[in-house]
Formats: C-alpha cells, sequence, structure tokens
C-alpha cells in the first residue's frame, strides 16, 4: 500500500515537474521582450525621420512637379487661346481684306462699266454722227445724180425728138416732163 | 530525423543568441534587433540617395522612392482613406518599408532570416497600429468613437445584443491579432519552407543514390525564393493597407 502510495506521489511530482518545465521552457513562438523592444525603438526612429525628415522633401519634389505640370499646362492653354485668338484675328482681317477685295472689285466693276458705257455712247453718237454726215452726203450725191441724169435725159430726148420733128423744141417746157420721169422710175 | 532528414528544430530556426547584453534580458541585441536596426538604415540611405539630386524627371534611387511613395499614396492612402488620410502617409510609408526590408532578410545571403518570423515584430507593429487608429478615432469622433465602433449607427436595435459584441471583438480585439499572426505565420512558414528545401538539398547532395532528386528539389529552392520575395512584399503591402483600412474607419463614424 505504501509502495502504491509512493509511485502514485513520484507520477504526481514528475508529472508537476514536466508541467513546470514546459511552462518555463521557451515557446519559439511566442514574442520575446528584448525583441519587441528594439523593434519598437528602431520603428518609432523610423516613423520619426519619415515624417520629419525623409519624407519631406519627397512629398515637395511631387509638389514641385506638380504645380510645374500645372503651370505648363497653364501656359500651354494661355498659347493654345493666344493662338485661337490670333487665329480668329487672322481670319477676321482675312474676311476683311475679302470683302474689301470685292468691295474694290465690285467698284472697279462699276466704274469699268459705266466708263463702258460712256465710251459706247460716245462710240455710238460718233456713227450717229457719221451715218448722217453720210445720208446727207448720199442724199445730196443722190440729188446731184438725179438732177445730171434729167438734164443728160433731157438733153437726149430734146434732142431725139428734134432730130425726129426737125424743128427746134423747147428744152425748158420738156424738163418737167423729163424729172415727172425720173421721179417715176425712182419709186418704181 | 524525419525520413532519414536531419531536420533542425524549430528553435535553430528562429531564436537567436544576443549579439551583447545578457539572455533574457529586455535590451539583448541578437540578429532580428540587427536586421532592425537594417531596415531604417537601408531605408534612410534609400531616401537620402532619393533625395539628393532631386530632378523633374526622376531617375535611379529618386525614381525607387518616388514610384513607392506614390504607390502607397495612390494605391494605398487615396484609396482608403481619401485626400484626409494624407497626414498618415508618413506612418504608412514607415510600416511598409520597416516590414519590407524586415521580410526581404529572409532571402539575403548569410542572414536568411526575416526579422517578421518572429513574433515580436508583428506584434509591437499591431499593437502600434492599433493604438494609432483608437487614437485617430478618439481624435476625430471624440469618446463617441467606442459608441460607434462597437454599436454602428442604421442597425436594427434588437440586432445590438449580436453586433456590440461582435463588433467590440472585431474592432479592438481580433483586427490587431490577426494583423500580427498573419505576416508572422506567413514569414514563418516561408522561412521554414526554405529552410526544409535547403535541407533536403544538404542532404540529396550527400546521400550518393537519391542526388538524382536534387536538381528537382533545388530548382524547388530557387522557385520558392523567388516566391518568398514576391510574399514579402505583398505582406508589407497587406499589413499596411489594412492599417490603414483601419485608421480610415476611425475617421469617420459611418465606416
Amino acid at each position: 500500500m505504501l509502495a502504491l502510495v509512493n509511485v502514485f506521489a513520484e507520477t504526481a511530482v514528475n508529472d508537476v515537474n514536466q508541467a513546470v518545465a514546459e511552462a518555463t521552457a521557451k515557446n519559439p513562438i511566442l514574442p520575446v521582450v528584448n525583441e519587441m523592444f528594439w523593434t519598437l525603438v528602431f520603428f518609432a526612429i523610423l516613423w520619426a525621420l519619415m515624417k520629419f525628415v525623409l519624407l519631406p522633401p519627397v512629398m515637395r519634389t511631387f509638389k514641385e512637379r506638380a504645380d510645374k505640370v500645372r503651370d505648363d499646362q497653364q501656359a500651354a492653354e494661355a498659347a493654345d487661346t493666344a493662338r485661337v485668338d490670333r487665329l480668329a484675328q487672322y481670319e477676321a482681317g482675312l474676311a476683311g481684306a475679302r470683302s474689301e477685295a470685292v468691295k474694290l472689285i465690285e467698284q472697279a466693276r462699276a466704274e469699268g462699266d459705266a466708263e463702258r458705257r460712256v465710251q459706247v455712247g460716245a462710240a455710238e453718237a460718233d456713227v450717229a454722227s457719221l451715218r448722217t454726215e453720210a445720208a446727207a452726203e448720199i442724199a445730196g450725191a443722190k440729188d446731184r445724180a438725179r438732177g445730171e441724169l434729167t438734164s443728160s435725159i433731157t438733153d437726149i430726148a430734146v434732142g431725139a425728138a428734134e432730130a425726129v420733128v426737125q424743128k427746134s423744141i423747147d428744152r425748158s417746157a420738156q424738163v418737167s416732163v423729163v424729172e415727172d420721169y425720173v421721179a417715176q422710175a425712182g419709186k418704181n | 530525423m524525419i525520413f532519414g532528414l536531419e531536420f533542425p528544430p524549430i528553435e535553430n530556426l528562429v531564436e537567436w543568441p544576443n549579439w551583447f547584453g545578457p539572455e533574457g534580458s529586455w535590451y539583448g541585441f541578437n540578429k532580428i534587433a540587427f536586421i532592425s536596426l537594417v531596415a531604417i538604415v537601408a531605408t534612410s540611405v534609400l531616401f537620402i540617395l532619393g533625395n539628393r539630386k532631386r530632378s523633374m524627371v526622376p531617375k535611379g534611387a529618386q525614381n525607387l522612392v518616388e514610384s513607392s511613395v506614390a504607390f502607397i499614396r495612390d494605391g494605398i492612402v487615396l484609396e482608403t482613406m481619401g485626400p484626409d488620410g494624407m497626414r498618415y502617409l508618413p506612418y504608412l510609408v514607415s510600416l511598409f518599408f520597416f516590414i519590407l526590408v524586415g521580410n526581404i532578410f529572409e532571402v539575403i545571403p548569410f542572414f536568411h532570416m526575416p526579422a517578421n518570423a518572429r513574433m515580436a515584430g508583428p506584434a509591437v507593429l499591431a499593437l502600434i497600429t492599433w493604438a494609432y487608429y483608437i487614437a485617430v478615432g478618439l481624435k476625430h469622433q471624440g469618446p463617441k468613437y467606442f459608441i460607434n465602433a462597437i454599436a454602428p449607427p442604421g442597425v436594427p436595435k434588437a440586432l445590438y445584443i449580436l453586433v456590440v459584441p461582435i463588433e467590440f471583438l472585431s474592432t479592438f480585439i481580433v483586427r490587431p491579432f490577426s494583423l500580427a499572426v498573419r505576416l508572422f505565420a506567413n514569414m514563418l512558414a516561408g522561412h521554414i519552407l526554405l529552410v526544409t528545401f535547403s535541407v533536403l538539398c544538404i542532404t540529396l547532395f550527400t546521400a550518393s543514390l537519391l542526388a538524382l532528386v536534387l536538381p528537382l528539389s533545388f530548382f524547388m529552392l530557387v522557385a520558392l525564393t523567388g516566391f518568398e520575395v514576391m510574399v514579402a512584399f505583398l505582406q508589407a503591402y497587406i499589413f499596411t493597407i489594412l492599417a490603414a483600412v483601419y485608421i480610415g474607419s476611425s475617421m469617420h463614424a459611418e465606416h
């Protein structure tokens, strides 16, 4: 009985010792204080460095780059606006010049037409005058030819009549007959 | 010994002795602390180089720094918080770089240990984020922040019996815990995976008959190394964007 108690007691002591040993043995999974301490210290240092020393220049560069991009973009937009304005001005000038040219052309055409009309009028007046003169000359020539023809016919007719009747005929009395005849023949 | 492989115990993979300070002391400086120190030095050097010759058309280090900051600003801050969140950019940039550099040491020769494969780093960062978004909530909403956070407006009153405990657990308990565990577990899993394939390669290299499988194992090791680079970036991004979401949700009651 005593031996059995001793065995139980020894077993219990062994179990307790084993439990104590397991409890006091380091578990490799659990965190250890010295590593936590150094991690805390080094991370705090890095955080402070990052906040006050390392990151601000990077952020400044980002800002400067963003500002430069924005400024360049604004300058490009301003240049584009100026270009559009200049183009509009050029096109407006071009349109003005074009309308001025059209106006000048129209004016020149109107002046040309007026001048042409004046010249044509003058030419037509000259032609009419010449035609009138020519007509007068023709009428004169015709009268003269008719007078000469009448005289010749009268002479021939009087001569022929005198030859037929063997006596002198009054020429002045025959003139009116010949003139009537010539006038009648000119009508036919 | 697993399938003939001499796999090191997990303590050997993640626990590092102190370089100075007694073991178990609160200030003991070990490899993990050194990686955290390198995280601030590397980040600072990168930013100093990037800021040295600032030009309108960025090149080299300036391009890298500006791309990273623009990525966090446009992809995280403006997406999750809007323009009002720009004041929290320094915190989020610090968080991103601190986690990324800590993670990337998983694949850097002679280190091969991500700082965040130890629970301490993710836990501290999660606790800082937790305190930070509570502080932001108090700043923007005053003491009503706690009421708005656990009892969102617009919910039928009968549902508050369920919603209040769920929201309390979700906002104040689960968030920091999930933040820390997600990062820690991913990085630890990746680290163990790389160690596993490294051990396998070494073992296959020494075992003459199994050496035929060595190229496959080595290829997997190389592929997983590349994969872990992606995981390192992805986990830094996830932690940062979740921190931004939590801070953003504290800024306005309706979130």
